[in-house]
């Protein structure tokens, strides 16, 4: 029996993979066979990934364009094609997190966060969508968070740009099923990654952890295995779901 | 892939089906195998499949409903095959009947295999759970138990309180580092559907699902192994239902 686990022959095009998640959803899926396509605005971080993705022994392809810009989304997903190949699996990942009140949030703000969490995901997804339905297969991946299902005191603009993206998730799931392209989301509680360590430091993330069930954060692999998961042969009756690795943290839904 | 190697799995039903189909995919995994299963003849051929693969098996053969009688289950599993590392309460069945049809017996048998049962299995494994300080419990409800259904509103309900008992139990063990979700199968090619709706019936129910298929016993099998494997140790009170995008529902 060939192990369902794998993704070997696989592109995987991996947004925000410069580091945190993406970076470990990147290493993990190289490990497991995947030719990656890393694309991160922070240009040191993504060499730095693509060079962790070459010592795995598989390809890596660097991009640096802002996942809020359709036309060079088009133009990635091209390059790619003639690189490597036809994307199977795109994994929303590009985030960024900013803990502010309503009052606090200016207009710019507001459209930055919208920008790179739902336009982006949503133009990504129709850049790398025509070569899936060619193919008659493909995974999109989308990284919502805990608080994308039950919201948070602070930052209802990332709050309801998560939310979105659950919306997108739902949609294309429904949308793309004729396809065999399968759409789900993703909604990691608290891991322990850089950009939470900068945005809230670490006495108020240790604090935190005393709130989860588990006690803990996340490593970010622990989120990558889920991605991992829903991107294989394991996943191929999966769509319109959400996995929500959150240490217990958020147990709601049906 | 030895991701479950020197642990002890316990599933309930797994004498056919999607019971046997966990068994046999966990155990190639590197898992050991309690087959439980009401049908005597089914569990041993299981675990004849099982040791096939190079694992230990154990099999018993037990009727849910009979509370000392699953007790006594684990107790005899574990003398064998060592401490339950991880519990899959897949034991059930479908009944379709409307509510004037339904009658006590049925009503009682219902709710007895799949939530008293899956309780007190539950009850019995927990405290070598507790001594180890970890543990895997996976209840099998279904998408019904989400959704509704016009017809077995009493398998609804039942299903819909395994769900309950998952997001409890989350909490109430967490502190054990005891993880427990469910699996909420849509449509999957088992002997239960086939029981119920004749091959033209399944086939116009395929074309609804997104997907335009029900799925393998075997594709709802990697949902629990994943659960139970440490690559959901961050895993807890949820639901992850492969349905084929039939059911799309909650946040």
């Amino acid at each position: 029996m060939t192990d369902p686990t794998r993704l070997d022959g696989k592109i995987a095009w991996i947004t925000g993979s410069g580091r945190g998640m993406g970076r470990a959803h990147a290493e993990l899926m190289a490990a497991r066979g995947a030719d990656i396509v890393v694309h991160d605005v922070l240009q040191e971080e993504a060499e730095a990934t693509a060079t962790a993705v070459r010592a795995l022994g598989r390809r890596a392809i660097v991009f640096h364009d802002s996942v809020a810009d359709p036309e060079a989304m088009r133009k990635l997903v091209a390059e790619t094609r003639s690189k490597l190949g036809i994307i199977d699996i795109l994994v929303n990942n590009a985030g960024i997190g900013q803990h502010l009140t309503t009052e606090e949030i200016t207009p710019e703000m507001f459209q930055r966060m919208f920008d790179i969490h739902v336009k982006g995901s949503f133009f990504c997804a129709q850049a790398v969508v025509p070569g899936m339905l060619e193919q008659r297969s493909g995974r999109i991946i989308n990284n919502s968070s805990n608080w994308g299902m039950v919201a948070a005191p602070v930052c209802a603009h990332y709050c309801a740009a998560k939310a979105a993206v659950l919306g997108l998730s739902k949609a294309w799931a429904k949308e793309f099923a004729p396809y065999n392209i399968l759409v789900n989301a993703i909604c990691p509680g608290g891991v322990m990654t850089e950009m939470p360590i900068r945005v809230q430091g670490m006495e108020k993330i240790r604090a935190k952890e005393k709130l989860v069930p588990l006690g803990r954060w996340a490593a970010p692999e622990e989120i990558s295995y889920a991605v991992a998961f829903l991107a294989a042969e394991t996943g191929a009756f999966i769509t319109g779901q959400s996995i929500s690795p959150n240490g217990g943290e958020t147990i709601v839904g049906f | 892939m030895t991701s479950l190697a020197e642990k002890t799995a316990l599933i309930t039903g797994s004498g056919d089906g999607m019971g046997r189909a966990h068994a046999l995919l966990m155990a190639e995994r590197g898992a050991n195998i309690v087959v439980a299963d009401i049908n005597a003849d089914n569990a041993q051929r299981t675990a004849e499949m099982v040791r096939k693969l190079g694992r230990r098996a154990h099999v018993e053969q037990v009727d849910m409903a009979d509370t000392a009688g699953v007790k006594a289950m684990v107790e005899r599993s574990s003398a064998a095959l060592g401490p339950i590392h991880i519990l899959v309460n897949n034991a059930g069945f479908g009944q379709r009947a409307l509510l004037h049809e339904v009658t006590e017996e049925d009503f009682d048998r219902m709710f007895a295999v799949h939530v008293r049962g899956s309780f007190f299995a539950t009850q019995a494994v927990l405290p070598a759970m507790k001594a180890a300080r970890q543990g895997k419990i996976i209840n099998i409800a279904s998408i019904w138990g989400m959704t509704g259904a016009p017809v077995a509103s009493h398998y609804c309900g039942a299903k819909a309180a395994l769900l309950g008992l998952t997001k409890a139990w989350a909490k109430e063990f967490a502190p054990w580092n005891i993880h427990v979700n469910a699996v909420s199968p849509g449509g999957v090619r088992s002997g239960g559907p086939k029981k119920l709706d004749n091959a033209e019936q399944l086939r116009l129910k395929e074309e609804k699902v997104p997907l335009k298929r029900y799925c393998e016993p075997i594709e709802m099998s990697y949902a629990v192994a994943f659960l139970a494997s440490s690559e959901a140790d961050f895993i807890t009170g949820q639901n992850l239902s492969p349905n084929g995008g039939e059911v799309i529902v909650g946040i």
